[in-house]
């Protein structure tokens, strides 16, 4: 992610000033060619910018935030803001104190597919939603240092970093969500070699989402799905139908599985970097980002919520989640 | 083998007159409706006799019938069927509440009558396929199942699918006993526990009942999965609805829509995309079978035990619904 961040900033009027990565090493590549310099550690980088882009795994985010405050720096943090409630509430509180902004890079509102249809909701194209099915689907992660994805402490599993996604969207079409009741597979299976997410929100405006997380397709799979049926009208987008090639080439040209799979429908603009331009112009004071960090404190929210429900059997509340959270 | 057709309450009653008549060992022995009027016409349009009662028809002694009655009307004509002596295949849902099932189930065991569940889904060729390939060890376990039958508001066929005491309830009770019926077959497993959310936004200007229903469900095998079962469709849309599950296995995933065997036609005179079926007649196949097990006298393979055990799943969800909360089966 990294890297496709310091591509989205390098079509902005900012400057990659510095680079840190788990090694000099690795971070060498993206410095050259950005002609950015390369820090050993973050702490030795917080004093020579003015923005961080955090896009670690998910557990490094809270620490990286605090100090990134801490040194009065704004901060743009990848989703999900942070693995617990706890932290992401902390994370808000200490930037705010701080002064510097917080943005919560929920790219999937910056997608024109869904940025569409959100705005074909909010123009009343199909009335008010009442069912809204949202799923997200790829293979199962490989990351050949640590495998941080696959490890439920570090990255909260499929419910926080898959399904957070399609959480935010739903909360961003419907307002908050009440309750959730999620079950996954990795809670029965803990050694499947797959894993699958479900879960039923009820939103506050009585609208129910479905959403679904897989980690469960071949490799090179990446397919997204948005229904939204509201009582005057219907909204559907299927990746697998509207994707604008299809290759059907004798050989394939292709090299290693990439770590994650990035979604490839061709754009003029990039969505992550329509959202890091978006983000620039909020950082200038030019523009309000259409995520903001309290956003990404409820996608988290609900995350854990899910998890806490997948674990208990029970469906949670969110009201009294957050009372058990405070 | 002699067939009468209780009640066109159900529109498949129609239908079922065109699969009977492909059957050459079957002679359709009459129809009765209480809607005297309607099933006149019916009788009419497809020349077959009509009986002034139900007690008519059963007197004239067919080998069984199909109860195409309101739902809440089940049980009153399975149980005067079954005194008569006569196999029955009834509608889904087979009852709207679990008593009535119950004793629907009772009383043909009690006669020793045949009882079938009208679940065409189990004759489905795609889903047999897939059952196929699964007791074949094609898929290996098989964790859990994301699923829709979502449709359109069935008022614009009948009234009273919409109407909480004849139909039972609204959209959870029309649309999640198909699916529960697939994953208990795929799986030859029972649900242990039931989670449900309703609501009534999509055509609340229409109805009185719930249009939306999203449900999870779990096997005692720990096999869980969600039923959408949502009047969702909008009248315009290429079809009724649909039926349709991504079931996750050991070996990845596998996507089944009972319904994707279609032309898309555009009609001038439709003004939209259409959908037309080409796919094998799931209904003329269940037909099939419950005329062959009268034959054989043998249990058809799907049963009224079957209908039982998916009314006790939709009356769990609705507990759960109002409960916010899952809700464990066998209920009490």
């Amino acid at each position: 992610m990294g890297a496709t961040h310091a591509q989205a900033w390098s079509e902005t009027d900012a400057n990659i000033a510095g680079i840190v990565a788990e090694t000099v090493e690795e971070a060498q590549p993206l410095a050259t060619r950005y002609g950015a310099s390369v820090y050993p550690d973050f702490a030795a980088m917080l004093a020579k910018v003015d923005v961080v882009d955090i896009c670690t795994p998910t557990h490094l985010h809270f620490e990286m935030v605090m100090a990134a405050a801490a040194f009065g720096k704004d901060v743009i943090c990848e989703k999900p803001l942070a693995r617990t409630v706890k932290q992401a509430s902390a994370m808000i509180a200490a930037c705010r104190n701080a002064g510097v902004q917080l943005l919560v890079a929920h790219v999937v509102r910056y997608f024109p597919e869904y940025a569409l249809a959100k705005a074909s909701v909010d123009a009343g194209q199909i009335g008010h939603p009442g069912i809204i099915r949202l799923s997200r689907g790829s293979y199962r992660p490989k990351k050949p240092l640590g495998n941080w994805f696959l490890d439920e402490e570090k990255s909260g599993g499929i419910l926080l970093d898959l399904m957070i996604h399609d959480f935010d969207y739903a909360r961003w079409i419907a307002g908050e969500v009440e309750s959730v009741y999620a079950q996954k597979v990795s809670t029965r299976h803990p050694d499947a070699p797959i894993d699958y997410g479900l879960a039923i929100l009820r939103h506050s405006n009585n609208t129910l989402s479905h959403i679904t997380g897989a980690w469960a397709y071949p490799p090179h799979t990446f397919r997204t799905h948005i229904e939204i049926s509201g009582d005057e009208g219907l909204i559907e987008f299927d990746s697998d139908n509207t994707a604008p090639i299809q290759s059907l080439l004798l050989k394939s040209g292709q090299g290693d599985t990439p770590d994650v799979a990035l979604p490839s429908s061709p754009l003029s603009e990039s969505p992550y970097t329509t959202q890091i331009k978006e983000f620039y112009a909020a950082l200038q004071g030019n523009q309000i980002a259409r995520v903001s960090a309290e956003d990404g404190l409820a996608a988290v929210q609900i995350s854990q919520a899910a998890f806490q429900s997948a674990r208990s059997g029970e469906a949670v509340s969110l009201a009294s989640f957050m009372e058990l959270m405070s | 083998m002699k067939i009468g057709i209780l009640s066109f309450a159900h529109h498949h009653g129609e239908a079922y007159i065109q699969n009977l008549r492909t059957i050459p060992q079957v002679e359709l022995l009459g129809v009765a409706d209480e809607d005297s009027s309607r099933g006149k016409q019916i009788a009419r349009e497809n020349e077959v006799r009509f009986f002034q009662t139900f007690e008519e028809v059963l007197d004239a002694a067919p080998d069984g019938v199909i109860i195409c009655s309101e739902n809440n009307k089940h049980r009153q004509l399975v149980e005067m069927a079954a005194d008569a002596g006569v196999n029955i295949l009834c509608e889904k849902p087979i009852a709207t509440t679990i008593e009535d099932a119950r004793a629907i189930v009772d009383a043909c065991h009690r006669a020793g009558v045949l009882l079938m569940t009208a679940f065409p889904m189990r004759f489905s060729t795609p889903l047999v396929e897939v059952k196929n390939r699964l007791d074949a060890g094609d898929f290996g376990e098989v964790y859990c199942f994301n699923s829709t039958n979502q449709g359109e508001l069935p008022s614009v066929h009948r009234d009273w699918f919409v109407d909480k005491t004849l139909a039972g309830g609204g959209a959870v009770m029309d649309h999640t006993v198909h699916l529960v019926d697939i994953m208990r077959w795929y799986l030859g497993k029972d649900v242990t526990e039931v989670y449900a959310q309703t609501n009534h936004i999509i055509h609340a200007d229409q109805v009185d009942v719930e249009t939306g229903g999203l449900e999870m469900i779990t096997f005692e095998n720990g096999t869980f999965a969600t039923i959408d079962s949502s009047w969702s469709r909008p009248p315009y849309w290429p079809s009724w609805g649909g039926l349709a599950f991504e079931m996750i296995t050991e070996r990845g995933a596998i996507l089944v829509d009972a319904f994707r065997q279609n032309l898309t036609v555009y009609s001038h005179a439709w003004q939209r995309a259409g959908w037309a079926f080409w796919g094998s007649n799931a209904n003329q196949a269940m037909l099939n079978e419950f005329i062959t097990a009268i034959q054989e006298k043998r249990e058809p393979c799907v049963t009224g035990y079957d209908g039982f055990k998916a009314v006790e799943v939709v009356v769990a969800a609705y507990t759960s619904a109002e409960r916010g909360q899952p809700v464990s089966l066998p209920l009490e």
